[in-house]
């Protein structure tokens, strides 16, 4: 595949920039870096400086098809033992995962909206996913898909929705990758790339799994697990909707309007207590993780750094998660085992500051004191002063 | 035993030369009612109580880009009594620094500035520039995200310093960014380079003052008082009072640290730089883009500089030390005072 490259030294010189183009791209694209030249992918004859190297013969190709471009990309991709050689961090096999998508299934297809694996990582000017200028970086990945996605006109044969990415941004998911979380999932998070597929009712406690799996073993020890098996209910997306996933939170459960359990409980009087019960569980330990917070912001504020608070408070975030995902057993006896941790942790983070309190208290004690004692040497030296200029004015007189 | 006591004290004032050296500082006279005198001399004991709480924070302190922040954190949250030291050296920085400008400020309106002070003039505006570089070094250790911005700032404006510019801001950096290397750079200058000199600097211009016999020329006709014991008194008097200053804003107004640095964050919202700095800050905020066909900052930098050295050359320039130089000093420092007001609104 290495070839002396004399394509783009002719394409770079063309007064034609559509032809001039590629050859631009390709400079700074990770293929020239890995040697690839043109006719990796567009075959011909590069040792030829003239137009012979368009030779046909040479099986010079300078369009290929919607459907051919998988197949070209997968000749290396696919090759482990090529790929090993030129940069053996890099999977191999997209292109068979790609042809179990429904893209690579429309793209075979001949379906031109449909993408092809130029579609994401570009042609000429192919990136390393890790730049963060690729398309397919994790940065811009949720971007990328919502070119498509968003586009009502394209989207309207398919019957999909456009408005998922307006949707995941304004998300819990969506919030958190804007605020650098790393585990926060873009698009492909829960859909896969390669293998992209929407989860359907049954697997999206799979996709969701995959990053919530305490709250996914709750979940499938559940009476909730067997019902909406039944019922044909998605799993998560019932009570947690999808691309719009709020941040999780005790008003989920409960009998208010707003509570995911009255969308299907709204008469049922067993289930109605058992909401009421676990949502009163949920927000006395949210008052008092939210009491402890209170505590240490209002130390802080008064500018006292309390050691261990930090350590102190993450312990309660940490409590307060393993709570969130044993609500999911809907079981209040289990969940009040976990509420103790909580309890612990808030009841730790209190004694913590008031230790600091105490420690204020005492330093303040401490100063009035010094204080006293400086008023006393103050006034001293105000008399010595005042007996000193006493005995100048004498001695002067 | 009693006569035994005595005779101790005896030999110990013998040794010490004690009635000499009392008799030589009786025998300086001071203006009583000078207040240049008792800033000078507040502005040493405030350096003192730095070098004393600075030791301390040596002990606990780790200058490395990754420790630095926790290792103060540690200091002011679990060293016993480390909050109250940390909150002593910052505070008595801060007053350090006043009074540094204070005292100077006095012997401008005063025109103490005059034949024979050049040198004491001279020797008081270089320990106002090493007293700054140590408060801004200081202000960088914590590497705390604003100490970082700070250092950031600091050293990019100092490239705008005519001639040296473009090395001093590499000096200070370590390098051409801001990095690790900038903390080691700023806790060298801290602990040793910058209080070597100010050691130097201030016993020189000590050595000054006892080489005059009268310490402010038109000041010798009013009355005046011995600098031992009257002076000594006074001063111990007012060192009380500040002493009290110090320990009243050390425990009622702590300085949090706020969040460790991370050169991924952008600056924080509001950021300022340390109070010394606001004026000049002010100003090149508002700065033009270009200024006489020169880049508005280094063209203010460069004014600025040229302003700190007139003022250096002052006794050279003004030689009786006209009115106007007061004046004109009382004018300067309303100005200052007017662009660091503007900069905290």
């Amino acid at each position: 595949m290495e070839a002396m490259n004399t394509c783009a030294s002719c394409h770079a010189t063309l007064n034609d920039a559509k032809l001039r183009a590629p050859a631009r791209e390709f400079g700074g694209s990770v293929h020239r870096d890995d040697r690839i030249g043109c006719v990796g992918c567009h075959n011909g004859d590069a040792r030829d400086p003239t137009v012979g190297a368009h030779s046909k013969a040479a099986g010079f190709d300078p369009h290929p098809t919607h459907s051919q471009v998988p197949v070209i990309c997968g000749g290396c991709h696919s090759d482990a033992g090529f790929m090993r050689r030129i940069n053996g961090r890099l999977p191999v096999g997209q292109a068979a995962l790609f042809n179990l998508s429904l893209h690579g299934k429309l793209s075979a297809a001949g379906d031109p909206n449909a993408p092809d694996c130029s579609g994401c990582h570009g042609k000429h000017d192919v990136l390393s996913p890790t730049s963060p200028r690729s398309p397919v970086n994790r940065a811009n990945v949720a971007r990328l898909c919502s070119g498509c996605h968003s586009e009502e006109t394209r989207m309207a044969k398919y019957g999909i929705r456009t408005d998922q990415f307006a949707k995941w941004e304004k998300s819990a998911h969506g919030v958190a990758f804007k605020k650098g979380n790393p585990n926060a999932p873009t698009c492909t998070g829960c859909h896969g790339a390669h293998a992209s597929a929407p989860p359907d009712a049954s697997s999206v406690a799979h996709a969701c799994g995959r990053c919530h799996e305490e709250e996914m073993a709750f979940f499938e020890q559940s009476p909730h697990s067997q019902g909406f098996r039944k019922r044909g209910l998605a799993q998560c997306v019932a009570c947690h909707s999808n691309h719009d996933v709020a941040p999780a939170s005790a008003i989920l459960v409960g009998t208010t309007p707003d509570a995911s359990c009255m969308k299907c409980h709204s008469h049922d009087e067993k289930p109605r207590k058992a909401a009421d019960d676990i949502a009163a569980l949920l927000r006395g330990a949210r008052e008092r993780a939210a009491e402890a917070r209170a505590a240490v912001a209002r130390a802080r504020d008064r500018g006292q750094h309390i050691t261990g608070a930090g350590l102190a408070l993450d312990h309660v975030a940490t409590a307060e998660m393993k709570v969130r995902g044993v609500v999911h057993t809907l079981d209040p006896a289990r969940m009040e085992a976990r509420i103790g941790e909580i309890d612990r942790a808030v009841a730790e983070t209190l004694r913590l500051v008031a230790d600091a309190e105490r420690a204020r208290l005492l330093e303040r004690r401490g100063y009035y004191v010094a204080l006293g004692l400086a008023g006393l040497l103050l006034l001293t030296l105000t008399l010595k002063v005042v007996q000193l200029d006493r005995r100048r004015r004498r001695g002067g007189a | 035993m009693s006569a035994a006591r005595d005779d101790s004290g005896g030999w110990l004032r013998e040794r010490l030369g004690w009635a000499p050296l009392t008799a030589a500082l009786a025998a300086y006279r001071i203006p009583r009612g000078n207040i240049a005198f008792y800033l000078g001399g507040t502005t040493l004991f405030l350096l003192l109580v730095q070098v004393a709480s600075g030791i301390m924070l040596t002990l606990y302190y780790k200058p490395d880009a990754a420790q630095a922040f926790r290792s103060v954190e540690r200091i002011t949250g679990e060293i016993e009594y480390g909050n109250l030291v940390h909150s002593f050296h910052v505070w008595s920085s801060d007053l350090f620094i006043a009074c540094l400008f204070a005292h100077l400020f006095f012997v401008l309106v005063r025109r103490g500035f005059r034949a024979p002070h050049e040198l004491s003039w001279l020797t008081g505006l270089m320990g106002l520039v090493l007293g700054v570089g140590l408060a801004f070094t200081g202000d960088i250790l914590p590497w705390s995200q604003r100490a970082y911005t700070d250092a950031r700032v600091g050293s990019e404006f100092a490239k705008y310093v005519p001639l040296v510019g473009t090395w001093l801001n590499r000096f200070l950096r370590g390098g051409d960014e801001v990095t690790s290397n900038t903390l080691v750079h700023a806790y060298g200058f801290h602990v040793a380079a910058l209080p070597a000199a100010l050691t130097l600097v201030v016993a020189l211009h000590i050595f000054l003052l006892t080489r005059r016999s009268t310490p402010v020329p038109e000041e010798a006709s009013r009355e005046t008082i011995p600098l031992y014991p009257d002076f000594f008194v006074r001063q111990a008097a007012a060192l009380t009072a500040v002493l009290v200053v110090i320990m009243t804003l050390a425990i009622f107004f702590e300085r949090p640290l706020g969040i460790a640095a991370d050169p991924r964050l952008s600056s924080p919202g509001g950021a300022m730089p340390p109070w010394y700095f606001l004026a000049i800050h002010q100003i090149l905020r508002a700065a033009p883009t270009e200024l006489l066909g020169i880049d508005g900052a280094r063209f203010l930098v460069s004014a600025a500089c040229l302003l700190g050295l007139l003022v250096a050359a002052l006794p050279f320039i003004d030689r009786r030390g006209s009115k106007a130089t007061a004046v004109l000093a009382w004018v300067l420092l309303f100005v200052l005072i007017l662009l660091a007001a503007s900069a905290l609104n």
